[in-house]
């Protein structure tokens, strides 16, 4: 059974039919082609398939696409303010080693943001908790605490407009 | 034309390296921060199918009937494989097909079983989820065979036999044998002698992205497949050998990884099944892994066992080496042989000792399949060796640290690839580990008896870039200038995340003199990209390096014997410096861009250089000094911070470089303390294959890590005096950390994981020892 559903993704509405038992995560891979976000469990273990639905952070893995009809998606290709313009916490997950093999990336970005948009002063601790489902097995997570701590202290100095 | 600069300026700073050394952004982190990085697992073909594997539900068997009939009939099923309808070739499943040290053991699908999960047909279909239903729908009727999961058994008088491969009898591989001097004259002289044995258990890499890969064929015959693996050439091989097609016939595509740390240097069987099922149903073939499949029939670390005796003088030298390294292999050979040879040689080295007799064996199982792991052998062996050296630091009264200095490797010693160690590294390690954590004074400070007591330990390691002598390796790279002045990079090293490749394009910018910007990376694509033996054994920036290196300086040659001329100067007199020309004493400078642009009615030149590298062994250095925290009610045991100090020669990218230390103290950790791929020793199955039970540690449990790098010992063989980082930090940690926990509670532990349970146990057993 398919169901015709609307999503809000990245700030473009999308219409869709999709398999009632299908995941968000796998709807947002094969349905629409946003393959940013990465299957690394499909059992909500890993957080690689972090995106924000309605505002929080999900693991899409755990979501069935038809729960979030009618919802907004925010997923790591909506990140960017502009093509060639990475935003301040990609661009710093750049600049300090945030990224090795990439592929818990996304998901921890995604994350990041969540915890930004809701505390845009976290402590370490702050950070550590809210990365906490969050699998790394590339950076030992130092840098990727580096990034988001310099990724807060920019975004204060220069809040988005 | 005259850039405003003395040509004496000139001069000097052509000698200082201005790209080498810096942290520039990495070619691959706009793409992944951004979502836009392509892993095999993203790709979708029209008509693409989904393919998926039937595993065993028994160790060891053979099959007495395999029916497929009923999967086939489901709608929506395109093609089943068994044994019995793919072809039938022994191949090697880890593709060094050039080495001496790997066993020709598997088959795509075999009529016998040898470990639970192994894969015994696999189905193509138009969903996954009807792949997944087939696969329910063919029976296999197993005939069951005694199965030995430990040494014990394996080895034990009359064990089945797992492989009829003409090997000895006992399910043992080739026995690796070294000595040097004499051990029976060393431990006659020694004071004290130590003797133990030391478990290892069974970590697995648990990279992030699981194994995948996507078959298509062409008209033409032509098979291309995107692959997650650390070695395109060798897959390239191993298909051509096993299909029976031509090397021009098979592509092989790895764009991004997402991980692999050396596991993905094997085949999985679902290389093989997707490019078959491609073929049979002409359409293209999509085959992941779940995460249970990764731990199913993906590769540990090779648990064992490792019998340690060492002779030691009142003055604190080491008169004898005495060693027994028996790992577990395993139902296949993959890098068995090659992990124990390492492992083995490994022992002579690191703590002089003149007198040593190694003898390493590797030991068919049913157990899961053990393969190439970041550190290679070299865990297994200097767990033993650093936590028996602590132990006779204590009974001979020297400071531990002191006592690795008087003990370390250096200049001139001869490395275990038998030629001789460059530099003082690994000394230099330990005492700059000393001085930042003020060892000394630490040492000295009062114990803690309360509930939680603190206590700090060091462990060190060394470890080859290249697998040389084991495999005589090469490194190729094609350096191209284009008609602008830019730079294109062909390399064939595989991009696992490390920025391996960010570093190559820092070296071809240094060589020729252009920006960073300038050069850009080809990659990943057999078809395109010079040969490489694949991305292992710390040997990518090193080798592969090198042969980049190599390559810019003949694309700088050629441009100077082409622009020189018209500067009115010799080749050898002009420099090439931000992509600006300079006649050197002269004021004549013309830019890069302008001097290679086709001129009127006139091509540009083509510029290009190709570099090949095979390379001798250098040997990298750390110590790491760690504290941890032991509540001695819970028995859980906290790394509370580390100061890992490595000699790793030139370096080319410091947060790289950073990283990948930071990286393999986290999975280091994770092996010491909590992470086991256990298996129920009755039947063989598996037991934790999930990110929920197979415990590793995460952004909650990671210390604070004040990571050093010294460049106090450059490698004439590496570029600019680059050696290798990968695999040394997953060597250290642990050591030092069983060391730290001795230094808290005064319990030795002689094994992998150490588990809470285990330290409530033994300090219970001390507490009753001591009434």
């Amino acid at each position: 059974m398919t169901r015709d559903l609307s999503i809000t993704i990245n700030g473009e509405e999308r219409e869709f039919a999709v398999a009632e038992f299908r995941s968000l995560l796998d709807a947002l891979r094969n349905e629409i082609g946003l393959t940013g976000t990465k299957k690394g469990c499909d059992v909500g273990d890993c957080g690689a398939c972090t995106v924000i639905l309605n505002g929080k952070p999900v693991n899409a893995c755990l979501v069935l696409a038809v729960e979030a009809d009618g919802g907004a998606v925010e997923t790591i290709e909506g990140l960017q303010a502009a093509p060639d313009k990475p935003s301040p916490l990609q661009e710093s997950f750049m600049v300090h080693g945030g990224a090795q093999c990439g592929f818990c990336t996304p998901g921890v970005i995604m994350m990041a943001k969540a915890l930004l948009d809701d505390n845009p002063e976290p402590s370490e601790h702050d950070i550590r908790f809210a990365l906490a489902g969050n699998i790394c097995r590339c950076t030992g997570y130092t840098k990727i605490f580096d990034a988001v701590r310099a990724a807060a202290d920019e975004m204060r100095k220069a809040p988005a407009p | 034309m005259n850039i405003g600069l003395s040509p004496a300026a000139w001069k000097r700073a052509d000698a200082d390296l201005t790209i080498v050394g810096r942290s520039v952004k990495r070619t691959d982190t706009l793409e992944k921060v951004t979502g836009q990085a392509r892993y095999a697992g993203d790709l979708a073909l029209p008509g693409m199918l989904h393919g998926k594997i039937k595993r065993s539900t028994i160790a060891h068997a053979l099959i007495k009937r395999i029916d497929a009939s009923k999967a086939l009939a489901l709608k929506g099923v395109k093609a089943v494989l068994t044994h019995e309808n793919v072809p039938r070739v022994l191949h090697y499943g880890s593709p060094h097909p050039r080495s001496a040290s790997v066993t020709k053991d598997q088959y795509i699908l075999d009529r016998k079983v040898r470990y639970w999960g192994e894969g015994v047909a696999a189905v193509a279909a138009i969903s996954e989820e009807i792949a997944e239903e087939a696969l329910a729908l063919i029976e296999v009727e197993y005939e069951p065979l005694p199965a030995v999961f430990t040494l014990e058994e394996a080895m034990a008088e009359g064990a089945p036999q797992i492989h009829d491969n003409g090997l000895s009898g006992n399910n043992v591989l080739p026995t690796v044998v070294v000595t040097r001097g004499d051990v029976e004259k060393g431990f006659a002289e020694a004071d004290l002698i130590l003797e133990g044995e030391y478990h290892l258990g069974r970590p697995t890499p648990a990279y992030m992205e699981p194994n995948v890969c996507v078959c298509r064929w062409d008209g033409n015959g032509k098979l291309t497949v995107w692959s997650s693996t650390q070695t395109a050439f060798m897959v390239r091989g191993a298909l051509s050998e096993v299909l029976g097609v031509p090397l021009n016939k098979v592509r092989v595509i790895v764009d991004h990884m997402g991980g692999g740390f050396g596991a993905k240097q094997d085949l999985f069987q679902h290389e093989f099944l997707c490019a078959l099922l491609a073929r049979n149903t002409a359409r293209p073939v999509r085959m992941e892994f779940s995460r249970k499949e990764t731990f199913l029939g993906g590769r540990s670390r090779h648990p064992g066992v490792v019998w340690l005796k060492q002779g030691f003088s009142k003055s604190g030298a080491i008169t004898a080496r005495q060693a027994r390294l028996t790992l577990n292999s395993g139902a296949y050979g993959s890098h068995g042989p090659g992990v124990t040879n390492v492992g083995t040689a490994a022992l002579t080295s690191l703590y002089r000792c003149e007198n040593v007799d190694l003898v390493g064996r590797c030991v068919y199982t049913n157990s899961p399949i053990a393969g190439a792991f970041r550190g290679y052998g070299v865990v297994q062996t200097y767990y033993a060796l650093d936590l028996q050296m602590d132990e006779a630091a204590e009974r001979l009264g020297f400071d531990p640290a002191e006592f690795r200095l008087m003990n370390a490797v250096r200049e001139g010693d001869i490395a275990p690839s038998n030629h001789p160690i460059v530099g003082h590294g690994l000394e230099d390690c330990i005492r700059r580990g000393m001085a930042e954590t003020d060892w000394p004074r630490m040492r000295k400070r009062a114990r803690q008896d309360g509930v939680k007591r603190r206590g700090w330990g060091v462990g060190c390691e060394m470890h080859g870039s290249s697998a040389y002598p084991g495999i005589k390796e090469q490194g190729n790279a094609v350096v191209k200038m284009n008609e602008d002045g830019t730079v294109t990079l062909l390399t064939g090293t595989a991009g696992l995340g490390t920025g391996a490749h960010t570093a190559l394009s820092q070296i071809v910018a240094e060589e020729i003199g252009v920006p960073f910007e300038s050069v850009s990376v080809v990659q990943g694509d057999t078809d395109v990209v010079p040969w490489d033996i694949g991305a292992f054994a710390s040997h990518t920036t090193y080798m592969g390096g090198r042969a980049a290196q190599i390559a810019a300086a003949e694309v700088k040659r050629q441009v100077l014997d082409h622009v020189a001329p018209k500067l009115g100067a010799r080749p050898e007199d002009c420099v090439i410096r931000d992509g600006i020309i300079l006649a050197v004493g002269t004021n004549r400078s013309i830019s890069l861009r302008e001097a290679v642009a086709p001129a009127k009615g006139m091509p540009a030149a083509q510029l290009i250089g190709v570099g090949t590298y095979s390379p001798r062994k250098s040997y990298s250095f750390a110590a790491h000094f760690v504290e941890v925290e032991v509540d001695t009610e819970t028995g859980e045991i906290a790394v509370t911070q580390v100061v890992p100090v490595h000699e790793i020669g030139r370096v080319i990218h410091p947060i790289a470089a950073q990283g990948q230390i930071e990286g393999g103290i986290q999975q280091g950790i994770g092996h010491t303390l909590s992470e086991d791929y256990q298996i129920d020793l009755k039947t063989g199955r598996s037991l934790n294959p999930s990110f929920v039970d197979y415990k590793m540690p995460l952004a909650m449990d990671m210390p604070p890590i004040r990571t050093i790098i010294l460049e106090t010992a450059p490698d004439p063989g590496g570029p600019y005096g680059a050696k290798g980082v990968g695999e040394d930090p997953i060597i250290a940690i642990g050591p030092a950390i069983a060391n730290a926990v001795a230094d808290a509670i005064g319990v030795r532990f002689r094994h992998y994981p150490i588990t809470p349970e285990q330290v409530r146990a033994a300090l219970r057993d001390k507490k009753s020892g001591a009434e």
